[in-house]
């Protein structure tokens, strides 16, 4: 097992590698807007630009400039490790404000996990159960609108009834959990829901279709015919076996959180990593684009590489050997 | 049983498509502050709440650097100059005054010497506390001539005070300074230039600490930390520690990817400063994506009013309407002129028969109703905006006029007639260079709104444009980089550096600001043949550019106190729309705030062009601690 995580940690740099050398050629080699003109002011005479390149570290070669970005990633720079440079745009290490946004997009990220899987699993489960109930409907019709419905849409329709209109819910923004508990969670809720709602929808789906199958199995034949009780028989059974393609998603879809809660983040104002990327690429603050991407590519594969983990307890038929 | 399930599913949802509907029909009730409505007197107190979507620093908020017009709104809060504006609106916003001088001083030595009194109980925000002296200034002057600080609009010194040329490797005493005392500062200069005093009102020059400006070594470094001179400052300031540079960390207060939250400066003199009331207890400015969320919030009450973000459509369309908010929509003028410009090195632009055909023809109503309508602006009659005129030449200037401004094609096809690119003599622009002429535009509303109408307007004299539309950034450098010869654009727009003509006619129309890269004079006038060799561009045979450098000159020699400044600079707006024609103006912009009803007393500064931060009075009970 152990040689196992190994291998896949090694993989985790060669694809952060690939990533970053994909989004540089992006970002350095095919930019529309030259980035030291962008912040050289509305007159950029060719001195300031030069100087502004200089400072920046884009009068090296391209190619030198990518090096050079990968030596500081992994041994390092004058800010510290893991080496993140600076941002264009504030002038100031990327590291310490890409830590407190991490944390930001991380609470909303495994908020918003912990609301679908709570919603989602059991709506799916409920919804295997009781099939073409008065329930089942209602669960499915449930996926089907929340499936449909684009996060920035309900988001929107979200803050404009629940804030705006009946003033039920906190207005937009992050308020801290050392500030203030009631008031984070008051402002984290709705981006929760409003984040999970698509996510649940699916979970639901997915857990449904794949209990009814397990559920059809010969083991659970005999399960119920050994005389355990039907709980036991649904959760103990049923479910774990189903929950197999649910947590291969849930590894994905948690680890891409990291870096695409964009529209979530923009809409409720909370300032994540996504929200920071976005802004950055409009901006043209190009390390602060490297850097997100790195560590939304190092979230996603290692949180795929736990869910892989958490597949041999699951699965026991499962060994990395 | 089916059909029961059935029917209760559809009751359910009946009942919450019901519930929704009513919710959305309901009135909506203000909620959070204690607001007493707009009316009433200016108080002091509370905190001046508002947000904006981003706030595009390009210096790092380095007073040295930072070239955005929404920082210098900011900067009014804290970095006072030697002469400044009352950050009020309209003309009276747009004079100078003195600020930490005593006075205006009239030059001597024809025009070169500048001597400066600074008055008495002038000092430093914590941590420094101590007073602002002579040598406080001169050193800003140090930092602005050090190529690494990287002083944006630092071309308004070099060559103008004697000593300074931008290629100083670090701060360093500059020789046409002086600082006899700790309260006169003495500017020499190598040219008369008029305009000077404006030039001292830009917050680069503000007094700089040196015992923490020192540990500033690169362009951006000292925006997170600047120690005020003026009524407000960051919050956290009285806590850096400035012993070292080491020790010195950025602020709390201030994060330029989220906010910025400014308290009183204790050691603000009042007395001192007759240009701001500094009515609030503090500023809070936080950054916030969603440009609908700020503008709801202003609604609600939880903000005090926007800042440097335009309100939605239909945002402004309630306000518009509804006689009950209509007087919590501020509409000021913004100093700024929209235009296309017109490339005189490339046909049929550099035949002037044609440029003054494309002004005849151009439906400036329809462009202003594809920009908003009345709020977002005056249809624009010539290059400068009336108000950095002093109102000496207003919209009543309109030499391409045409009833409603919907265009002249009549006049506009007897100009082209007198044109070489009209061979047949119809009127219409009918040689192969008439055809597929590249047009840059922006890629976003209302520049792709207007691009259409300019598109059809010039079809009518048989100019055909094949429009490239592009993110903000990219159309600038684009049309910036001379060796592309863009042949017309849409996406430019030029607004006052300061309130003197020089900062539009100077900037984007004489040769001297003619770069490779970064060119502001799109039009190319005053090209010399020299330079058309150094750019490596084509031009037409016999071609020769129009030019007014000489009449730049000319109005530089006058002093800024002198009346016949303004008018010179009015005369050479006249020639520029009757002679040279480098654009089709359309638009003179507004700039659009709303406010909540906190806000007691809205007042607009003319300077920045946005909402005068140092002169609003709110009636919440909002603190923000130090």
């Amino acid at each position: 097992m152990w040689r196992y995580i190994l291998r896949r940690l090694m993989w985790v740099i060669v694809v952060l590698l690939v990533i970053t050398l994909i989004t540089f050629v992006i970002f350095f080699v095919m930019p529309s807007v030259d980035p030291a003109v962008a912040f050289a002011g509305r007159q950029p005479t060719p001195e300031i630009v030069a100087e502004v390149k200089r400072q920046f570290g884009l009068d090296h070669p391209v190619w030198e400039q990518y090096l050079l970005f990968v030596r500081h990633l992994f041994l390092g720079d004058r800010y510290g490790w893991p080496g993140l440079g600076f941002s264009f745009a504030s002038r100031s290490a990327i590291k310490p404000e890409l830590f407190s946004r991490f944390l930001i997009t991380a609470q909303l990220a495994v908020g918003a996990a912990l609301v679908w899987l709570s919603i989602g699993i059991p709506i799916g489960v409920a919804s295997a159960v009781r099939r073409r109930s008065l329930l089942d409907r209602a669960a499915m019709a449930f996926a089907l609108f929340f499936v449909s419905m684009p996060v920035f849409l309900l988001g929107l329709l979200a803050l404009w009834l629940l804030w705006f209109k009946w003033h039920l819910t906190p207005g937009t923004g992050y308020i801290s959990v050392g500030t203030n508990f009631g008031s984070w969670l008051g402002h984290m809720i709705l981006p929760w829901f409003v984040l999970a709602m698509l996510f649940a929808a699916f979970y639901a789906r997915m857990t449904r279709g794949n209990l009814i199958e397990t559920m059809a199995q010969d083991y659970i034949r005999t399960a119920r015919v050994k005389g355990l009780p039907e709980w036991k028989v649904i959760l103990k059974h049923g479910l774990r076996a189903s929950l197999t393609p649910v947590v291969t998603m849930f590894g994905m879809d948690l680890g891409s959180l990291f870096g695409t809660a964009v529209v979530t983040e923009s809409v409720f104002n909370l300032q994540g990593m996504g929200q920071w990327a976005i802004i950055s690429v409009f901006a043209g603050d190009i390390p602060t684009v490297l850097a997100v991407v790195s560590v939304t590519a190092v979230a996603i594969a290692l949180c795929n590489l736990i869910v892989d983990v958490l597949y041999a307890y699951l699965d026991p038929r499962v060994r990395y050997s | 049983m089916m059909g029961n399930n059935r029917r209760k599913l559809s009751m359910v949802g009946l009942a919450l498509v019901v519930t929704l509907l009513a919710a959305a029909c309901s009135s909506n009730k203000n909620s959070g502050t204690t607001n007493q409505g707009g009316a009433g007197t200016a108080q002091k107190g509370g905190v001046y709440r508002t947000a904006l979507s981003d706030f595009g620093f390009t210096g790092g908020f380095d007073p040295t650097g930072e070239y955005l017009g929404l920082a210098w709104d900011m900067f009014s809060t804290m970095a006072r100059t030697l002469v400044s504006y009352k950050f009020v609106a309209g003309a009276d916003g747009n004079k100078l005054n003195p600020d930490l001088a005593t006075d205006l001083p009239t030059p001597t030595d024809n025009g070169l010497t500048y001597t400066f009194k600074l008055k008495p109980n002038l000092k430093f925000s914590p941590p420094v506390n101590r007073a602002i002296t002579s040598k406080d200034i001169e050193y800003a002057f140090e930092r602005i001539n050090a190529k690494p600080l990287v002083a944006q609009y630092g071309f308004y010194y070099y060559g103008v005070i004697k000593g300074m040329d931008g290629n100083a490797t670090a701060p360093a005493p500059i020789s046409g300074i002086e600082t006899p005392n700790d309260s006169t500062i003495v500017f020499h200069l190598t040219k008369p230039t008029g305009d000077f005093l404006y030039r001292l009102a830009l917050p680069a020059t503000a007094p700089v600490p040196q015992e923490v400006g020192k540990c500033a070594t690169k362009a951006g470094d000292y925006g997170r930390y600047i120690i005020s001179s003026g009524p407000y400052m960051f919050q956290g300031l009285d806590k850096l520690t400035v012993s070292s540079c080491a020790a010195i960390k950025p602020v709390a207060g201030f994060d330029p990817t989220k906010k910025m939250y400014l308290v009183r400066n204790p050691n603000w003199d009042a007395a001192s400063d007759s240009l701001r009331h500094a009515y609030v207890d503090g500023i809070k400015i936080d950054v916030d994506s969603n440009v609908d969320d700020i503008f709801n919030k202003v609604q609600s009450g939880a903000l005090d009013g926007s800042l440097g973000d335009q309100p939605p459509k239909t945002i402004l369309r309630q306000y518009l309407t509804d006689q009950n908010k209509k007087k919590y929509l501020h509409v000021d003028s913004g100093d700024r002129t929209w235009y296309v410009f017109l490339n005189t090195t490339t046909p049929p632009f550099d035949d002037l028969h044609v440029r003054k055909a494309a002004n005849y023809v151009m439906d400036k109503a329809a462009i202003a109703q594809a920009w908003g309508g009345s709020t977002s602006g005056q249809v624009a009659t010539h290059i400068m905006p009336p108000t950095v005129l002093s109102d000496q030449l207003g919209a009543d200037f309109d030499p391409y006029g045409s009833p409603d401004h919907t265009g002249d094609v009549a006049k506009a096809m007897a100009e082209m007639k007198q044109s070489k690119y009209d061979t047949n003599k119809d009127g219409k622009c009918d040689a192969p260079a008439c055809r597929g002429l590249v047009m840059v535009n922006r890629n976003v509303a209302p520049w792709t709104d207007t691009e259409p109408v300019v598109v059809t307007s010039l079809a009518k004299i048989g100019i055909q444009v094949k429009p490239r539309e592009l993110a903000r950034g990219a159309a600038y450098q684009t049309t910036q980089t001379i060796k592309n010869q863009i042949p017309v654009g849409l996406n430019a727009g030029w607004g006052k550096d300061y309130p003197d003509a020089f900062s539009f006619a100077g900037s984007i129309f004489s040769s001297a600001d003619l770069v490779a890269t970064g060119n502001p004079n799109y039009a190319m006038i005053g090209t010399t043949p020299a330079q058309v060799k150094d750019f490596g561009i084509k031009v037409p045979p016999g071609w020769v550019a129009p030019t007014v450098d000489s009449d730049i000159d000319n109005c530089q020699k006058i002093p800024a106190t002198d009346p016949t400044r303004v008018t010179c600079w009015a005369a050479l707006d006249k020639k520029l729309m009757n002679e040279i024609v480098p654009w089709v103006p359309y638009l003179w912009a507004n700039v659009t705030t709303l406010t909540a009803p906190s806000v007691t007393h809205y007042e607009f500064d003319q300077f920045s062009a946005e909402p005068s931060l140092v002169n609003i009075a709110v009636n919440n009970k909002e603190k923000l601690g130090s």
